[in-house]
Parts: structure tokens; sequence; C-alpha cells
């Protein structure tokens, strides 16, 4: 005698219900519980306030004690992981050609920064960091961060950690600005990716990765690449979008009253113009590619992250605190650079700096 | 917290006349996050509130959490089902007094082995055993799937792999980064019948849920275990790995402050093969832990009523009648 029987009876649905199989579902705690004593009251008890304030609420679990035709909801969950077993296969074939060049661009970046000495390595780092920003201070700044890593004995996590970010944000760098430039001409597909982002960047990974698990294969560097490019390639898009629709509408139509084509107005006042958001954008994904680097670890990632699983499995604090620092520092000096390199790209195109 | 106050009145109704024989109190119990773990506490629970009449807190736990916060704040009281060789910080606790252990919840020990997928044997027979591994490792995928950093297996799995030598024989090990991914790339080779070849332990959902087979390493030798599972084993050798122990802990507030539950704590053990039939019910099932559970208690009553006292076997009888 379910809560919920009168509405099938009400809408002569009982024989589509079926009758009950004694004994085939789990009993639960509170059937237990509420044991020997059988429930005496019926239908004619009439309904008094205990009753109303305790109505359970209308879930697949409560209807399916009512109408066993009804799925529960574990039903449900399982026809949705047996979906994803059945669809896995022909998923595959289309996906794994897709994203082979992200594992082939990892596991390079990976060789390459281990075949590297400590020291040409340091050097090359430099190097950019110079051509990029200009300044000694940073480099200097850049060098130091470089050199402590080196004598904690990190020197190694944090490159590996430092080519799986290089790769990654560059790859966000790279299909997020055109998505972004997309969003931002057509409104319709604004409406469309938005919810799209707000769900990667809400949704836990982990709920994700492990579906992805048998999809890809843990051993493969694809399934981290793809983690952490699907959660840090969220901020580019939605700053490159934001930037380009914050032009200023006037020099928009100065520009096409000097005659500019759309691709002309695009790459020479649109971008340009929305630099500072689409560089905010790139920093920040940098960030969150950063956030992302434990999480990758637990999927079997190297780098600072398997350092700070292994301070946290052995309860060594100490170990985990010093690579979490290890990864503030590269944080702290990615931010510092694409900051700097920002600066100048502004100043490049506004009035000269003194 | 909510449901445990909703027992607790339902059975004050049940048994008005029966006055509250001792006052147990509060008692937290450590709700581990896999399957096994989460129906020993819930079992573990309903004896306590429902036979003891105590207020049972659980608290959503893992192995190594678990142990931090017994070694950091004495918490929670009981933590049942804990794989030692996960966490040998243990030891470290009992030797300090700070924590104590009340049973082997597992009364055979858990089960550590490398395993290969049945489908796998059953087309090459060889495969069975450790030798026929390593003389054709592209059969089980050309990879063994290690334990993650910071297990105990990890560094009794790091040193097997030198003692047999899989670097010579062309069998890459692949480090996995959690339990999660270990247990997922099983799962996920053995749904699409490829080969497999690495580390689990049982009972477990995974090893439930699948047939693997165990490869035979060889006989167990306790010293040469001993060594391999330390990190800076100079010999590293040839040795299978022993049962596991599993244990249910208690701090040793809690064993002296409340005798009685702790009796019942320390009564509460499975054999593998109980928990591994009740897993793979819970999977036909579809079954919460709850259900689990309660399936357990239903049918095995004589079990259990062994482990509770007189008064406790008294409330719980009114119970099931």
């Amino acid at each position: 005698m379910a809560t919920y029987d009168f509405i099938f009876d009400w809408l002569g649905l009982r024989d589509w219900c079926g009758a009950r199989e004694t004994g085939s579902a789990p009993m639960t705690m509170a059937e237990l519980l509420a044991g020997g004593k059988k429930a005496t009251a019926d239908a004619d008890a009439g309904l008094s306030l205990g009753d109303v304030w305790n109505v359970p609420p209308p879930s697949l679990d409560n209807l399916n004690e009512a109408c066993p035709a009804i799925a529960r909801t574990r039903d449900m969950t399982e026809a949705v992981e047996n979906g994803f077993i059945a669809g896995k296969d022909p998923l595959n074939v289309v996906l794994d050609p897709m994203t082979q060049p992200l594992s082939w661009l990892l596991d390079g970046a990976l060789a390459l920064a281990e075949a590297t000495p400590w020291w040409v390595t340091i050097i090359v780092l430099s190097l950019v960091v110079f051509w990029a920003s200009r300044s000694w201070r940073l480099v200097s700044r850049v060098a130091a961060i470089l050199f402590f890593l080196t004598i904690i004995d990190h020197f190694d996590f944090a490159m590996q950690t430092l080519s799986i970010i290089f790769v990654c944000a560059a790859l966000c760098v790279l299909f997020g600005v055109p998505i972004g430039i997309a969003m931002s001409r057509n409104d319709r597909l604004q409406k469309i990716i938005i919810p799209i982002l707000d769900m990667l960047q809400t949704l836990p990974t982990f709920v994700y990765l492990i579906p992805l698990i048998f999809l890809f294969s843990v051993t493969e560097s694809k399934l981290y690449g793809i983690a952490i490019i699907l959660y840090a390639i969220v901020p580019v898009i939605r700053l490159t979008d934001l930037g380009i629709r914050l032009v200023d509408r006037e020099v928009i139509e100065a520009a096409d009253a000097f005659g500019m084509t759309k691709r002309q107005k695009l790459f020479g006042v649109q971008i340009p113009l929305a630099l500072p958001n689409i560089m905010a954008g790139v920093n920040q994904t940098i960030m969150m590619a950063l956030a992302l680097v434990v999480i990758a670890s637990l999927v079997s990632a190297p780098g600072l992250g398997v350092l700070v699983l292994r301070g946290i499995r052995n309860l060594e604090l100490g170990v985990g605190l010093v690579a979490g620092l290890g990864i503030v520092l590269i944080a702290i000096m990615l931010d510092r650079v694409t900051k700097e390199a920002l600066a100048r790209v502004n100043a490049a195109n506004s009035v000269q700096r003194h | 917290m909510k449901k445990a106050l909703l027992a607790g009145a339902l059975c004050t109704m049940l048994a008005p006349g029966v006055a509250m024989a001792d006052e147990c109190g509060d008692v937290s119990v450590a709700d581990m996050n896999w399957a096994s773990g989460a129906i020993i506490t819930r079992i573990t629970e309903f004896l306590m509130v429902q036979g003891y009449g105590c207020d049972v807190t659980l608290v959503p736990s893992a192995t190594t959490t678990s142990v931090a916060s017994l070694a950091e704040k004495n918490e929670p009281d009981v933590v049942p089902e804990l794989w030692v060789n996960s966490a040998p910080l243990f030891l470290k606790l009992e030797a300090e007094g700070k924590a104590q252990v009340a049973a082997n919840v597992f009364s055979d020990g858990g089960v550590e082995n490398w395993w290969v997928p049945d489908y796998l044997v059953e087309a090459h027979p060889e495969l069975a055993t450790i030798e026929g591994i390593l003389a054709n490792p592209e059969l089980v995928g050309g990879r063994f799937h290690n334990c993650p950093d910071g297990w105990g297996c990890r560094t009794a799995n790091d040193n097997l792999v030198q003692a047999f030598d899989f670097e010579g024989k062309g069998m890459e090990v692949f480090n996995h980064g959690s339990g999660e991914t270990l247990a997922a790339a099983m799962a996920s080779a053995y749904e699409a019948k490829e080969p497999f070849f690495g580390y689990q332990y049982g009972p477990s959902a995974v090893l439930g849920r699948y047939n693997m087979v165990a490869v035979d390493i060889g006989p167990y030798n306790a010293d040469i275990h001993a060594c391999n599972q330390t990190a800076d084993c100079a010999t590293p050798g040839i040795s299978a790995y022993p049962s596991a122990p599993v244990l249910t802990v208690v701090t040793t507030d809690f064993a002296t402050n409340k005798p009685d539950v702790y009796e019942l704590v320390k009564n509460i053990s499975f054999t593998s093969n109980d928990v591994s039939r009740l897993l793979a019910w819970q999977e036909e099932n579809s079954a919460s832990y709850e259900e689990a559970a309660v399936y357990f208690l239903t049918q095995n009553k004589d079990t259990w009523m062994g482990w509770v006292n007189e008064s406790a076997a008294e409330k719980l009888g009114n119970l099931f009648n």
C-alpha cells in the first residue's frame, strides 16, 4: 500500500503497472525497521495532518513502489552506464584520430623536457622570457625560481608540469580564440556555447574522467590532456567573446566608414582592441590549467602533482606543501611573464611608453 | 546523523517497555568510500544503534584520511576495514598507543595479487604463470599496471619488478595515479575484451564483477617479502603476497570508555567469500550500501547474533520477529 497508488488507480493504469513480484527489490532500512509491524493504515482512514506533512515526493523510487512498471532511479543510472558502454566503440572511431595528435604533442614535450640538461633548459627559458617581456628584472626572477626548484630536487617534476601546461595552454589558446571570435559574431552560437562552457567549468572533473578511461586508455597522455584542456579552455573563450563584443561601437562605425571588409575589421580593429581581454583570458587559462595539475596526476600525469599526492598518501605534509609551493611558483612565473608580454603588446598598440 | 536519530526514535517506539540499559552515548564510525567498507560500516551502525542505543555519526572517509584523523584528532572512534598495507602509518600509531586493533575484519585477510583476465588464460594457458607472461609480454598488452604512489603495494611491486627484470624482458610498467584509475583500467580492458595485466586487491567491487585469474608468482617467503616492502631493499627477491591484514581499528579512548560496544566491534568479522558474495549480490540488484547491509542482516541472523551481548540480542530479536 504505497502513497501514490491512488494516481495509478485513478488513471486506470493498474493493469499496465503489473503486480510486484515479491522479493524482487532489495529491502530498505526503513522496511526492516518497520519490521513485524504491518502498516494498518488503509485507504478509508482519511488524511491526517501528519500524513500531509510527511508526504513522500513523487520520485521515481516512490512511484515505483506504487507501480512496478515505472523504472527506479538506479535503473536509469544503469541505463546511462549501459548506453555509454554500448556507444563508446563507435565514439572511439571518431575521437581517437582527433585526439591522437594531443598524445604525440604531450609525449614529445615530456621527452624533450627529460632529454634536455637542466642548464640548457634554464638558459633557453630565460631567453624566451626575455624575448617575451624585454625585462631583465623578470628574467632574473624567473631564473631565481628555476634555480630554487633545482636546488630542492624538484626540477624534473617542475619541468614535466611546465611541458604539460605549455602544450595544453597552447592548444587551449589555439582552439579557444577562434571559438570566441565565432561566438562574438553570432548571437545564436553564443547562446548554445555558453551553457556548454558553464557545464565544463562546474562539472567535477573526476566525474567525466573515469568514463573517459573507458573511452581512451589511462596509459595514454591524451586522457589528462583532454581533462586539462576541457577545464582550462573556458576562460579564453569567454574573454575573447567578451573582448570583441566590448569594442566601442563608434570605432566599428569608423572602420565601416573607411570601407573595411569584415576580415580587415576583425584583424585590424577588433582583435587589436580586444587584446587586453584576450590576454587576460590566456592568463586565466594558464592559471586554471595549473589548478588541474593534481587532478591530472590522479589520472597518471607526471609532474609536481605526483609529489603532492605522494605527500598526501604518506602523510608527509612537508612533501605535499613544498610540491604545492612549486606549483604556486610556476603559476607566479607564468602569470608575470604573460602580464609583461601583455603590457608590451598593449604599449605597442597605444601611445609609446616613456 | 538524521538517520541515526530516526532509527533511534523508531526503536524507542517499538520497544517502549525495555528500559535503556546502559547509555552508550556518541560513537563516530568512519564511512569508507568503497563498497565493502561502506556496507560493513552500516552493519556496525545498525547493531550499535538498535542493540546498544548508541548515537552513531558516520564520518565519510578513506584509508589515508582516516589514519591522518586518528593520528591528529583521535577521531573517529571506529575505523572499519583499514587496509594497513595502504596506510603503513597506522603501525606507528599502534606503537605509540594512540590506536589499537579491534579485529581482523576479514578473518582470512584480504587478497593482493597480480591478475590477468580469464579470457586471456583460456586462449593462452601459459599466461597463468609469471614465467609465461614474461616470455610473451605482448600477449598481456606489454604493460604492467602498478599501484599508485603512497600505497604499500607500490613499494613491493617496484621491488618485484626489479627482481623479475621486467625492463629486460620488455614489460613496461605503468604507474597509476590513483586506485580509481587502476580499477577503471581493469574494468575497461575486461569490457572491451582487451589484454590486461596488473595489480588489484580483493575483496573489491571490480574483482567481484569480472572474472580475473591470479598469476602464479611463486611461493610466499616472509623474509623476502618483508624486504620487498621497504623502499630501500638492497636485494629485492621473488615472493608472492601473503593475505593482507585488513583491520578494524579503534582509538584507545573508545576501547576504555565503551567496553560493551568495543566487545561488539571486536567480534565483527567476515570471510573474504562472504564479502565477495555480498558485493556480487549488491551488483546484481543495483542495491545501495544500506540495502546490502539489510540483506546481510536478514540473511545471517545467527552470525551477527553471536556478535552482540545479551541485552542487545534481546532488543534486536524484537525487531526481527
